[in-house]
């Protein structure tokens, strides 16, 4: 289980998402406010777009096994990077001999040439059957760029093999159907191999310039006998938003100004504040889009029946 | 401290209707009596719990704020009425911010002696938290039908298909494995052995997703908790649905109606399918009257289960409009 976080619109210095608020992205990793039993120690990678940089379509990439909160390259080039659009994880794994903690398998995955990258808060149970069943769902060519052992990195391999050119810049809606489309590639394999326990799949998409996110979770509220990640995943896995003008800080509180029409999205697992009065919480089984336009943000909340 | 006129206006608090004088003098001597301007702010939402407040006279408002620097004002409270209960019994926090409307006298209740004053295994522990229920009942009651409100339309009734069924049409299953059902933050508090006496004292039943367990605007003949899987409860106003709270393992359901015999608010339809311990009218008068462990444990589960729903409904959530 991790958190995940991602920011669309006005140029943001990311360290203020990562670092200066009350519940900032680095915080949750090691205080999370909404997750009682577990820590977010396994890493922290983050891809950030900065439009004025050399090559502005592709993001700014950072990742590493040590804590965030203690890495000090993070924190300078976080206070160097004011990005229109990032997407940043903090990873969580069971305390168990079979966790594996290492560079490859830090999000947001991102094959070398793709203009898409992925961040997953969950975890598939059972992963190990399906891993193969996927295969034949995976273009050969994407599914030899898997590195890591993670679920996550599969889901992405899956969602790239959606898309009419996994290389390509696929637009908005393509996107969507393109996650939409391997969920139920997902819960169609989670069913051949009788697999029924629940399994949070909250994502977080990114092109640059559009982001697209759900909070779903498959067969919610079953669980295996004797879970270790039970009381972790009794309650849904909470995503939330805040969208309006800018992210600013203001009486030395941090909070998103009205907009109208919005310029800014914050997409995280937790709201980025103690203070919950300028945070939606993102419905159930849902999917949320948002993409720049010249005439502002574009967003966009539906049910995901997957 | 403790004076006459305060222990005759405590008599007159509905939420300590049926508490008797020397429970209400011991209560009186540990409020702390304020009287307070028109303008001040007694508290801002999100802050920190310390005390509930019983309004002796005056008037407050209370206002939510909610994303777009917009305040929304969702009742207001005159004498007799209490504020801040939800903050202290969860310690999450108050969840609106208090302005006071016309100069008012308050007594301050701190968090300690409320805690005291449920935590005992006195009758008047037990009356406080059925009051206490009936009043978050009427609460929410009162959320809904804002939320209702602001999707527009007639409520409409379910088609004939998606009835809901009878208690004997579901399908029956075996109880679930109690070490499973201790694990929720739901069951943390109760006494094993009471837990025990709960979780037989109903009996079992499994549900395919989409099934239709209760209909807004008619009856609840039962209490339902959810064991495994999910509940919606939706509001369905002309062609539209919004989901106002989802039930999922340790989360209850139905039971409002049970409460105050008024119709169920909310449809209750299942998203996954579901095992679900159900507690037919009967028992679950018999466990909510009752002044025993288990009917302990059980008050405390709904008055979590409440808690719990009013903060959801108070949270600000991109609600989903779905079609019907």
């Amino acid at each position: 289980m991790c958190r995940i976080l991602a920011y669309l619109g006005e140029p943001l210095p990311v360290e203020h998402l990562l670092f200066d608020t009350d519940n900032s992205l680095v915080r949750q990793s090691y205080s999370p406010r909404m997750m009682n039993t577990f820590l977010n120690l396994a890493g922290f990678g983050m891809k950030a777009w900065d439009p004025t940089s050399l090559r502005p379509e592709d993001p700014f990439s950072y990742r590493a096994t040590t804590l965030p909160s203690f890495d000090r390259n993070l924190r300078f080039i976080s206070s160097k990077l004011a990005s229109t659009c990032l997407v940043a994880h903090v990873r969580g794994v069971t305390y168990s001999r079979e966790a594996v903690v290492a560079d490859t398998n830090l999000h947001p995955f991102h094959f070398v040439g793709a203009r898409v990258v992925l961040a997953h808060n969950g975890h598939l149970r059972q992963f190990a059957p399906m891993r193969y069943s996927l295969v034949e769902h995976v273009q050969p060519e994407l599914a030899q760029r898997i590195e890591g052992t993670t679920d996550s990195e599969w889901i992405y391999a899956l969602v790239l093999s959606q898309l009419d050119d996994p290389y390509g810049l696929p637009d908005t809606r393509e996107l969507a159907d393109a996650t939409a489309n391997a969920l139920r590639i997902l819960r169609n394999v989670r069913a051949a191999h009788g697999i029924d326990t629940s399994s949070p799949v909250n994502l977080c998409l990114s092109t640059g310039r559009a982001v697209v996110a759900t909070r779903v979770s498959f067969d919610y509220g079953w669980y295996p006998p004797d879970d270790e990640m039970l009381e972790t995943d009794l309650p849904f896995v909470s995503l939330w938003y805040a969208i309006g003008g800018e992210y600013t800080e203001r009486d030395g509180d941090w909070q998103m100004t009205a907009g109208d029409p919005p310029r800014s999205v914050i997409l995280a697992s937790e709201p980025l504040t103690t203070d919950l009065s300028t945070w939606l919480e993102v419905p159930e089984y849902s999917m949320l889009t948002a993409e720049l336009t010249p005439e502002g943000l574009d967003f966009e909340t539906r049910d995901l029946d997957v | 401290m403790c004076d006459r006129e305060t222990v005759d206006f405590l008599a007159t608090v509905p939420l300590l209707e049926g508490q008797e004088e020397p429970d209400l003098v011991e209560l009186a001597r540990v409020m702390r009596r304020r009287t307070v301007p028109e303008g001040e702010v007694l508290w801002r939402q999100g802050d920190e719990a310390r005390e509930m407040l019983f309004i002796v006279d005056g008037a407050v408002s209370a206002c939510l704020y909610v994303p777009g620097d917009r305040t929304v004002e969702i009742g207001r409270a005159g004498p007799g009425e209490t504020l801040g209960e939800i903050g202290v019994l969860d310690g999450g926090g108050h969840t609106m911010s208090v302005r006071v409307t016309e100069p008012a006298t308050v007594l301050a209740l701190a968090r300690p002696d409320f805690a005291a004053l449920l935590a005992g295994q006195h009758p008047s522990a037990f009356r406080l938290k059925r009051r206490l229920a009936s009043l978050f009942t009427t609460r929410l009651r009162n959320q809904f039908r804002h939320l209702a409100v602001s999707l527009g339309g007639e409520m409409a009734g379910l088609p004939a298909d998606d009835a809901a069924p009878a208690l004997a049409d579901l399908e029956q299953c075996r109880a679930p494995d109690s070490k499973y059902v201790r694990r929720m933050t739901t069951f943390h508090d109760f006494d094993p052995l009471a837990l025990w006496g709960f979780l037989t004292s109903g009996s079992y039943v499994r549900c395919p997703p989409g099934r239709t367990l209760l209909a807004e605007g008619a009856p609840s003949t039962a209490y339902y908790l959810t064991i495994n899987g999910a509940v919606e409860k939706v509001l369905v106003r002309g062609k539209w649905r919004i989901r106002v709270g989802l039930a999922g393992p340790g989360k209850a359901f139905g039971y409002e109606s049970l409460i105050d015999g008024r119709p169920s608010p909310v449809t209750a339809i299942t998203r996954e399918r579901a095992l679900l311990l159900v507690l037919p009218r009967d028992l679950f008068d018999q466990l909510f009257n009752g002044e025993d462990a288990v009917s302990r444990g059980f008050l405390d589960v709904i008055q979590k289960d409440l808690v719990a729903t009013l903060r959801e409904t108070l949270r600000p959530c991109a609600r989903l409009a779905a079609s019907v």
